[in-house]
């Protein structure tokens, strides 16, 4: 079974005075437990694709599957549902809600799915671990680094145990060695939980983590590449 | 839901303390405006109230039964019979605590020295004793022994205006029920004093078998006053007095007989209303301004937390929480001011220098402030209520925004 | 205009809704402020007028203590000569001579005690509204006339009407009997409880002769230009007065302290309330200034290390708010004028007004007028608070170091 489908997505949107092509007709398929990178320059397209299938945009046309359900026609609140208990999200940077602490903010989608407190602690503290970063809970964003921030909010994507873990440009903002251990933990929860993932990206370190890579060019695929990971 | 209640509460709470400048100059700014909703709502009260307590004791009582004339031409051609019969079983109800009747006439009071118009008041001195205050103002020589008690009570401004005594003998003339004047020399027993100086300058007290005497009317009198157990609600007893009276005679509660403060305290009620109101608009200006920086400072993270698949719902009740939670830290500090500064001032605030001008309000010239939980409750439900409405529009927009926008807004 | 000037103002307009927030607490307590202090100045100045018309005018000459005792032998000597020569010394019609003495006053059913004025008919209407509020018959006609104008009440209770006959008795200046017939003239409505209950007019001549007064008389009533003059013409009066006799001209305040008392009373509580709004916007223009001034953090730091000085950018900030003031001064005048012209032509009351007016000397319905002090007042106060919340904001810059300010996020 696919973890997502594409089929024939178009987007269009405007960009101040002019109208800008975000998807043009994009056919994609991502098996379950993949670990795929979409590689585009600024502009290609790759952040439109990863909202789309995120459900936090939706289409002009075509079609979404997520895991067998069409997601691409649901209204608002049933596109927040489907994130809340399906999709993991890392943005690429500011990512965390500053008035929570790390542990919080890892528990805040399981408190909002309403998870019972017991569970959720533990959770949380398991989380905290895996992601090395046991001790540091009870700090807040600010008191934490670029990389450690990072690492909380992939802590928080994978909280609700989801299939699919979207992110975007999770390494922009961090230096080359917060950036492997990133990445490293990434193809780790991959192959610990078979989490696919979805990374857009434009660092070519990055890519070489990837089992497939997908390169747009003005919202079109042009390039769909399966490699061995290292 | 009620997981979600949780953290929508904490994230409300964290984050009004993010800008602690800013809450804190909102707080003062609440605070105040609670203080003086309720301070000058307790002032006001005090004044009034005490005008009407005043006014309360100082003759009407709560209600009262003339003749249908005697308003209009208060004379002693218009005079009733003393109660009997049914009047007189509703008036030894438990329900009313005290009545009592008077013979009550404009009349001429003269000295050796000078004249003065008054109002001749001729009373039975146990039961009036109960109604109203003069009994326990008389400041020197004696108040009246019995109803035919020969001797006369005046005020004290009265006294020196006559210049002379207790002691001495003044000379009364009224009108008696031929028209003609009646004269007659009394000796002053006593002499009171009243908040209200008009009270102690144009009232005079004497047994009312005397005056009935005096002006040949045998056992009629001018008015039967009665009072209950509260001011605010004497509508049951008007209605049992009036029916039990008849219609012959006029049966009215004290806020018609004395419209200028009947209309005082229904215009107080409604002063307060809009004086919170008024207070509260020119609070919510800054309310929403706070809200909605707040929103605009935070705009990305909204985006976050809707992208996580946060309900546009929660945002909006987060939103409206922290402003309900800024609001009730105000409310509580500024009731606590109001509180604080009312309490030392029970004892009342000496506003003498400006006697004059009460009096002319028909106000003593101390103030007692009266805090009333129900002007309390009324301030805080009309801020909390007002401030509720007040910030759903913006959180209400803050809830609209598209995640991915917000998301990657710099 | 200046490049200062155009950037403060374009600063304002980068956060528009803030900025119109703030514009909308100080038109809004503006509007009020206006609103208020235009019916409460109209309210005491009717309050003034109105009693001072009916009762006392803005100054009287009497002779010492009779303010407070109102004895019949305080008097002032040729009342009506005094009166004259000052009529001539203030080169004014508006001076009157009034006595005025305690009398049971009796018709054929009924007496009532009460104040009887002796007063000189041609002149009276120059310093009181009573003759103006005859309804019913005339005013006075002669000094010695055997004749009585009486308030509306008064006539019911008495049950007489014009044309009617009505005793007096009273005592003399000399402890005297004094007593009377007289003819009634005229009947007032004044609409003051107090004068329409118990109050009559006799004339001047007359009165004298009954109250064995001589040429003596208890007042001499002075109706000043206006409010403003009552001192400078009391100044005129107490000049022209004849040495070696102890007579006092007193003000209208002196002689009315309760109505003073009570405007200043009125006044305090009034302004206590205005206070609070006053204040109340001064923490929301606080507020928004620290906000923007706090949000500019680093474009400050960059002004700054070009070499614009802490002061200047304080100045710039203070600019700023004065503008946000200025516009939120101009709108609320705008407003604030707008509704009291309007309740100017349509008028202005509330449920319970009617009973508190008459007790007030004023009519149950409030034509506020417009005027300068009322429109101005109010708004600004409210700026110069504006600008002095802002005052905070703009010394904070002050301490503002440029390295750190540039790193602030």
């Amino acid at each position: 079974m696919y973890s997502v489908r594409c089929i024939e997505l178009c987007k269009t949107y405007r960009q101040g005075e002019v109208e800008v092509i975000g998807l043009d007709h994009v056919n994609l398929e991502i098996k379950e437990g993949g670990f795929v990178c979409l590689s585009a320059p600024s502009g290609g397209g790759k952040t439109t694709l990863l909202n789309a299938i995120g459900g936090l945009d939706t289409p002009d046309s075509g079609e979404i599957w997520l895991a067998g359900d069409r997601i691409d026609h649901l209204g608002k609140g049933d596109l927040a549902e489907m994130r809340l208990h399906q999709i993991g999200f890392v943005f690429q940077a500011y990512n965390l809600i500053p008035v929570l602490t790390a542990r919080e903010n890892i528990e805040f989608v399981m408190e909002v799915q309403g998870v019972p407190a017991p569970e959720r602690r533990a959770r949380s503290f398991e989380l905290l671990q895996e992601v090395g970063l046991g001790g540091l809970g009870d700090r807040r964003p600010a008191q934490m680094s670029g990389g450690q921030q990072q690492r909380v909010a992939v802590a928080r994507a994978i909280a609700s145990r989801p299939a699919l873990v979207l992110a975007d440009e999770p390494t922009a903002n961090l230096d080359s060695q917060s950036a492997d251990q990133l990445m490293e933990l990434f193809v780790e929860l991959n192959r610990h939980h078979r989490t696919t993932f979805v990374i857009a990206t434009h660092d070519q370190r990055v890519m070489g983590y990837a089992r497939r890579v997908i390169r747009m060019l003005d919202g079109r695929i042009v390039g769909d590449e399966q490699r061995e990971a290292a | 839901m009620m997981g979600n209640l949780r953290i929508v509460l904490r994230l409300a709470w964290r984050n009004l303390w993010r800008n602690y400048r800013r809450t804190l100059i909102m707080l003062t700014a609440i605070f105040v405006a609670t203080w003086a909703m309720i301070f000058m709502t307790a002032l006001m009260r005090g004044m009034v109230d005490d005008m009407v307590k005043d006014s309360i004791s100082a003759l009407p009582g709560h209600v009262q039964i003339h003749h249908p004339a005697y308003r209009d031409d208060p004379t002693i051609a218009n005079v009733i019979a003393p109660p009997d019969g049914e009047l007189l079983e509703v008036l030894r109800r438990p329900e009313v605590v005290a009545w009592a009747t008077r013979v009550r006439v404009p009349a001429v009071i003269s000295s050796e020295r000078d004249t003065r118009g008054v109002t001749l008041v001729g009373i039975e001195p146990e039961r009036e004793a109960r109604i109203s205050f003069v009994a326990d103002d008389v400041v020197e020589g004696r108040f009246l022994e019995s109803r035919d008690d020969r001797g006369l009570v005046v005020g004290r401004r009265l006294l020196e205006k006559l210049a002379t005594d207790v002691g001495k003998r003044v000379v009364i003339m009224s009108q008696d029920q031929d028209n003609e004047i009646a004269d007659r020399g009394f000796r002053i027993v006593g002499v009171f004093e009243s908040k209200l100086a008009q009270f102690e300058e144009g009232f005079v007290f004497a047994g009312e078998g005397t005056i009935q005497e005096l002006l040949g009317v045998s056992d009629a009198v001018s008015e039967v006053a009665i009072l209950g157990t509260d001011y605010r609600d004497v509508e049951a007893l008007h209605r049992a007095v009036a029916e039990a009276a008849g219609p012959d005679v006029e049966v009215l509660p004290w806020q018609e007989l004395d419209t200028y403060l009947g209309s005082m305290l229904a215009v107080m009620d409604g002063f307060v209303v809009v004086w919170i109101v008024v207070i509260f608009l020119a609070l919510s200006f800054g309310l929403v301004n706070t809200l909605v920086m707040a929103i605009f400072e935070r705009v990305r993270e909204i985006g976050l937390m809707l992208a996580l698949g946060m309900t546009p719902r929660s945002i909006l009740s987060q939103i409206v929480a922290e402003s309900i939670l800024l609001l009730a830290i105000g409310l509580a500090v500024g009731n606590l001011a109001a509180w604080a500064t009312v309490e030392p001032l029970k004892g009342g605030i000496d506003v003498s220098i400006v006697a004059e001008g009460m009096e002319f309000f028909g106000a003593a010239s101390v103030l007692y402030p009266a805090l009333y939980l129900k002007d309390v409750v009324l301030a805080n439900v009309i801020v909390l209520v007002l401030g509720f409405f007040a910030s759903l529009s913006p959180a209400w927009r803050a809830s609209r925004y598209d995640p991915v926008r917000a998301i990657t807004k710099v | 205009m200046s490049i200062t000037f155009r950037l403060a103002w374009r600063n304002l307009w980068r956060r528009k809704r803030r900025t119109w927030l703030t514009v909308g607490a100080m038109v809004f307590s503006n509007v009020i402020l206006v609103f208020m202090i235009s019916v409460q100045f109209g309210m005491y100045e009717m309050m003034i007028d109105n009693t001072l018309r009916a009762q006392t005018s803005h100054l009287q000459v009497q002779a010492p203590g009779y303010k407070d005792d109102h004895k019949i032998r305080q008097v002032v000597p040729d009342v009506s000569l005094l009166a004259a020569e000052l009529r001539q010394g203030l080169a004014t019609e508006d001076v009157a001579a009034r006595a005025s003495a305690f009398a049971l006053v009796s018709s054929a059913d009924r007496s009532f005690g009460l104040q009887i004025t002796g007063v000189e008919p041609q002149f009276e209407d120059r310093v009181s509204s009573l003759p103006g509020l005859i309804t019913e018959g005339r005013f006075l006609s002669d000094s010695m006339a055997e004749e009585i104008v009486i308030g509306r009440v008064l006539a019911r209770n008495l049950r007489v009407g014009v044309g009617d006959e009505l005793t007096f008795i009273g005592s003399g200046r000399d402890g005297s009997f004094a007593a009377a017939v007289v003819t009634v003239v005229g009947i007032f409505e004044s609409g003051m409880q107090e004068l329409d209950r118990g109050f009559a007019e006799v004339p001047l001549g007359f009165f004298q002769m009954i109250f064995a007064m001589e040429n003596a008389g208890h007042a001499i009533a002075i109706m000043a230009p206006g409010l403003i003059q009552v001192s400078s013409t009391r100044s005129r009066a107490e000049a022209l007065l004849p040495d070696g006799q102890e007579l006092m001209v007193h003000d209208w305040d002196v002689l009315l302290p309760g109505l003073k008392q009570a405007i200043q009373a009125d006044f305090v509580s009034a302004w206590f309330m205005y206070g609070i709004l006053i204040v109340l916007v001064a923490f929301s223009v606080l507020n928004t200034q620290l906000m923007s001034v706090l949000e500019r953090t680093k474009e400050f730091g960059i002004v700054m290390s070009l070499g614009v000085t802490p002061g200047r950018l304080g100045r710039l900030v203070m600019l700023e708010t004065t503008l946000m003031g200025c516009v939120g001064m101009f709108l609320g005048m705008v407003l604030g004028g707008a509704l009291v012209l309007w309740l100017n032509q349509h008028g202005f009351s509330y449920p319970g007004m009617d009973e508190m007016a008459g007790k007030f000397n004023l009519p149950s319905r409030i034509y506020p007028d417009l005027s300068a002090v009322g429109l101005l007042m109010g708004p600004t106060i409210v700026l110069i608070s504006s600008i002095a919340a802002s005052l905070y904001p703009a010394i904070r810059l002050q301490w503002m170091q440029p390295v750190k300010a540039m790193r602030a996020a």
